[in-house]
């Protein structure tokens, strides 16, 4: 909260995902490929195969130029941007976790010298110094995962650590072990397919039908971990627990985000058994390129329903996502919010809205405000934001006083279109009825859903529905209904339809 | 307000001059790098070889730049670390300032590294090797001017709050001349005078290479002094509690291992005034960081910071940094040890 808030103009989540995905990726490609190359090159040299070592040696090329510019520099542009994006959830990770990302400094100078190396010294160095090079590296670059996903797990699952603030509860969490499992299972399935794909353009036919039968064996192999990883993930008692199950129920995106990645698992395991095991001759850069794009859907999958589980949490049950901690979110109390912001912009409901909303929501673009307020007025926003954290997606409560509320009710009202919502889509009857609904009380009662008060409402009749639109003091939580006539007549009537269609 | 009992993170788990010691060695070591490798690239392109790029040195230095890079990103992870733990309050209001500048920072720093590749690699002569150079020395430059910028800004909380008040967007450059301009340009004064050295001692078994190396050294160290002049005269008011501080010793020691670095370069006593060169290199390194504390006075203190050290989890990182600098000290000695081609 003690820090200046970002006006960048684009979403947050773009912007990190911009620069995460692309980074995680390579990076776990880079400790795949490193155990490839090394088991290859022993192979290699087993049977003196020498169009194999100079395969190897073209493969280490670009695995080295991938690795250390492209993956090293886009792990510091992640921490540069969390640093902007997220400073108090960066500040608390790197207070509770600085020898860990210190250890990991010492094994990434390691692991930087040894790719450098490897590659320059194909020729200069005997095949075992050569070769040993090759498992510094990826000894290195393995225990480097290792250490980082302590750090990812704890965002996620924090576990003991909030009761006690102990590193080894924080970095030994109930999600490190499948997580380890299943990140290195990644890491071997990347390489696999990426030499697959590699390997469909090689001009000799007996190397390229060796070449893809290993390779499909090592992406059947690290999906296999993968799935194992994932199978214990999802086992994991804390994830089960409410609040996460919660999250699950209210948002749609880790349902989502499991259902790609089950999709992909299915295509990729069939692709590589038949293409790359079974009838290595059907392989083709193409085939290889489709399977490569699997298994980026598979890991991408499992990253965003990671993430989509954290939510609305940056660090799980400790800090908020716009970095307010766990313990200042007393919705309705008395303390101002704008006194803790030492960064101002002259514009408190400006200043509001960036403390408060932001990190999530722009008014426009990513995960956009204007269209959900869009007709509904500024009671109704003042009063959703006293209940924001009872709302179907996962929000923390807005952390400021009454007034505050009301200022940047008064804010967000301005950057809407408040005309009717029968005026802005031209609708009437039962269509407007289900646009009032979903506008006015969608967001935190769905039918047949989250909240759901299909039941209750079931025995209403048109003057205890009335009633209830017309009562002040219906809920603290829940905004008093303050649409027009025609609207209040729509709401009505879509309700009541609901006896005829049964309550669901 | 109610509180949970959750940890407090607002705590440093090791004390402050442990901290400020990693701080300042790593520093010193990630600007010896890149003063090799920014200051060999702005020596290559000023010494005029005979023969240009094609010079044995010239050739030796391009092919060397990728992994100074390498070194240079990997020895600048820690410092910056070090200083995110204590200064984080002033430094991540800084960078979210001059955001788009500062996330355009690993940008330039990629690009650059990938043009140092690419000459490196480059069989297509020295016009190619050159317009590769020029690429990744614009980046370089672009990496110290936000740098500068940045530092100079988390040393100025005051201009800090004004500057976000004016403009919120992260598109801020603070341009202070005192406080940005000449130490911008000390710093880069002192990369050209280590890459001044760094092109001698590869150039040392050929004359010219060397000549140039020399008049290259000897004009960095110059420029260096007169920009530090120009930038401790606009200390204003913090030029008293700075000299009285300890960072004047760190000074005296800067400049005094400099100017005796010299001489023992031109005698040719390499290691000894390498060794100076780099005494002379943390003693402003650590000048810096006291001046950032005078700076911050009434602003920020870092001895106000609760200590809960975390002792065990730093024995293991002293372990895993003996064995990485034995694993290092290894690979180095098998690689150069071993015959050129097999």
């Amino acid at each position: 909260m003690g820090y200046p808030f970002w006006e960048t103009g684009i979403g947050y989540g773009p912007l990190m995902a911009v620069i995460a995905v692309l980074h995680v990726f390579v990076s776990h490609f880079a400790i795949g490929g490193g155990l490839y190359l090394v088991v290859a090159e022993r192979g290699a040299r087993a049977r003196a195969d020498l169009q194999r070592l100079a395969f190897l040696e073209r493969l280490s090329r670009f695995f080295a130029l991938l690795t250390l510019v492209f993956g090293a520099l886009s792990g510091v542009a992640i921490w540069f941007v969390i640093g902007l994006l997220s400073p108090s959830g960066t500040e608390a990770l790197i207070h509770t976790f600085v020898w860990a990302w210190a250890i990991e400094w010492t094994l990434f100078a390691v692991e930087v010298l040894a790719a450098i190396l490897y590659y320059y010294g194909w020729k200069r160095l005997s095949p075992r110094r050569h070769m040993t090079l090759g498992w510094i590296y990826l000894v290195a670059a393995w225990l480097s995962l290792a250490v980082i996903n302590g750090m990812v797990t704890f965002m996620l699952t924090p576990g003991a650590w909030l009761q006690t603030g102990a590193f080894l509860d924080g970095f030994f969490n109930p999600t490190y072990v499948p997580s380890l499992v299943l990140r290195s299972g990644i890491c071997i399935l990347l390489a696999g397919v990426f030499v697959l794909f590699v390997a469909g353009g090689h001009p000799d036919r007996r190397s390229r039908l060796a070449l893809v039968r290993g390779a499909g064996l090592w992406g059947l192999v690290g999906l296999a971990i993968a799935a194992a990883g994932f199978w214990l993930y999802r086992g994991v008692d804390v994830l089960r627990l409410d609040s996460f199950r919660d999250v699950a129920e209210r948002l749609r995106l880790p349902g989502m985000a499991t259902q790609v990645m089950y999709g992909a698992a299915c295509v990729l395991a069939g692709g590589l058994l038949l293409t790359a095991v079974l009838l290595p001759a059907l392989q083709r850069r193409s085939v290889g390129g489709v399977l490569l794009l699997c298994a980026l859907a598979v890991f991408g999958g499992f990253e965003f329903w990671r993430e989509s589980a954290r939510k609305p949490y940056v660090i799980h049950g400790f800090m908020y996502g716009n970095g307010l901690l766990v313990g200042e979110d007393h919705p309705g109390g008395e303390e101002s919010l704008l006194d803790r912001l030492p960064y101002r912009t002259g514009d408190d409901g400006r200043d509001l809205f960036n403390r408060a909303c932001r990190s999530c929501h722009q008014m426009e673009g990513y995960r956009a405000l204007k269209p959900i307020l869009d007709g509904t007025d500024e009671h109704y926003i003042e009063g959703a934001l006293a209940g924001l954290h009872k709302m179907r997606a996962p929000m923390p409560p807005f952390a400021g006083n009454a007034k505050e509320r009301a200022t940047l009710a008064a804010w967000l009202a301005e950057r809407i279109d408040r005309r009717p919502l029968h005026e802005i889509h031209g609708e009437a009857g039962l269509a407007l009825g289900r646009r009032v609904y979903e506008a006015r009380c969608g967001s935190c009662h769905v039918r047949g859903g989250y909240e759901d008060v299909s039941e209750t409402l079931s025995d209403f009749d048109v003057k205890d529905l009335d009633d209830l639109l017309s009562d002040p003091d219906m809920s603290e939580e829940m905004p008093m209904f303050h649409g027009d006539a025609k609207e209040r007549q729509a709401l009505i009537d879509y309700i009541l339809g609901w006896k005829k269609e049964g309550v669901r | 307000m109610i509180v949970l009992a959750l940890p407090d993170v607002h705590v440093l788990p090791a004390p402050l001059w442990l901290i400020t010691l990693l701080h300042v060695l790593t520093l010193t070591l990630h600007f010896a790098a890149m003063g090799c490798l920014f200051g060999g690239v702005l020596a290559l392109f000023l010494a005029r070889l005979p023969g240009g790029l094609e010079h044995p040195n010239a050739r030796r230095l391009v092919k060397l730049f990728p992994t100074l890079m390498a070194a240079t990103v990997t020895l600048g992870v820690a410092p910056l670390l070090f200083v995110q733990l204590v200064y984080g309050e002033v430094v991540y209001s800084a960078a979210i300032v001059s955001g788009w500048f500062w996330l355009g920072i690993p940008i330039a720093a990629m690009l650059a590294y990938a043009c140092l590749y690419a000459a490196s690699f480059t069989k297509r002569g020295v016009r190619r090797v050159r317009v590769w150079l020029l690429l990744a020395l614009a980046g370089l430059l672009y990496v110290s001017l936000v740098y500068s910028s940045v530092f100079a800004l988390a040393e100025h909380p005051a201009a800090q709050k004004d500057a976000y008040a004016a403009d919120p967007t992260g598109l801020v450059w603070y341009a202070d001349v005192g406080a940005w301009l000449f130490r911008w340009l000390h710093m880069v004064a002192g990369a050209f005078t280590v890459g001044g050295f760094f092109f001698g001692v590869l150039g040392r078994k050929d004359d010219v290479a060397w000549a140039k190396g020399k008049a290259l050294f000897g004009v960095g160290m110059a420029a260096a002094f007169v920009t530090g002049i120009a930038y401790l005269m606009t200390l204003g008011d913090v030029m008293k509690p700075f000299m009285q501080s300890a960072g004047i010793h760190g000074l005296m020691l800067g400049i005094l291992a400099s100017v005796v670095a010299a001489p023992l370069f031109v005698k040719r006593r390499l290691f000894l005034s390498g060794l100076s060169l780099g005494v002379g290199l943390l003693g402003m390194v650590y000048a810096r960081q006291v001046l950032r504390d005078v700076r911050l006075q009434g602003h920020f203190d870092p001895t106000a910071l609760a200590v809960d050290p975390q002792w065990g989890v730093f024995a293991l990182f002293a372990v895993c940094l003996i064995i990485a600098l034995g694993a290092v000290a290894w690979m180095l000695r098998i690689y150069f040890r071993a015959p050129t081609a097999s």
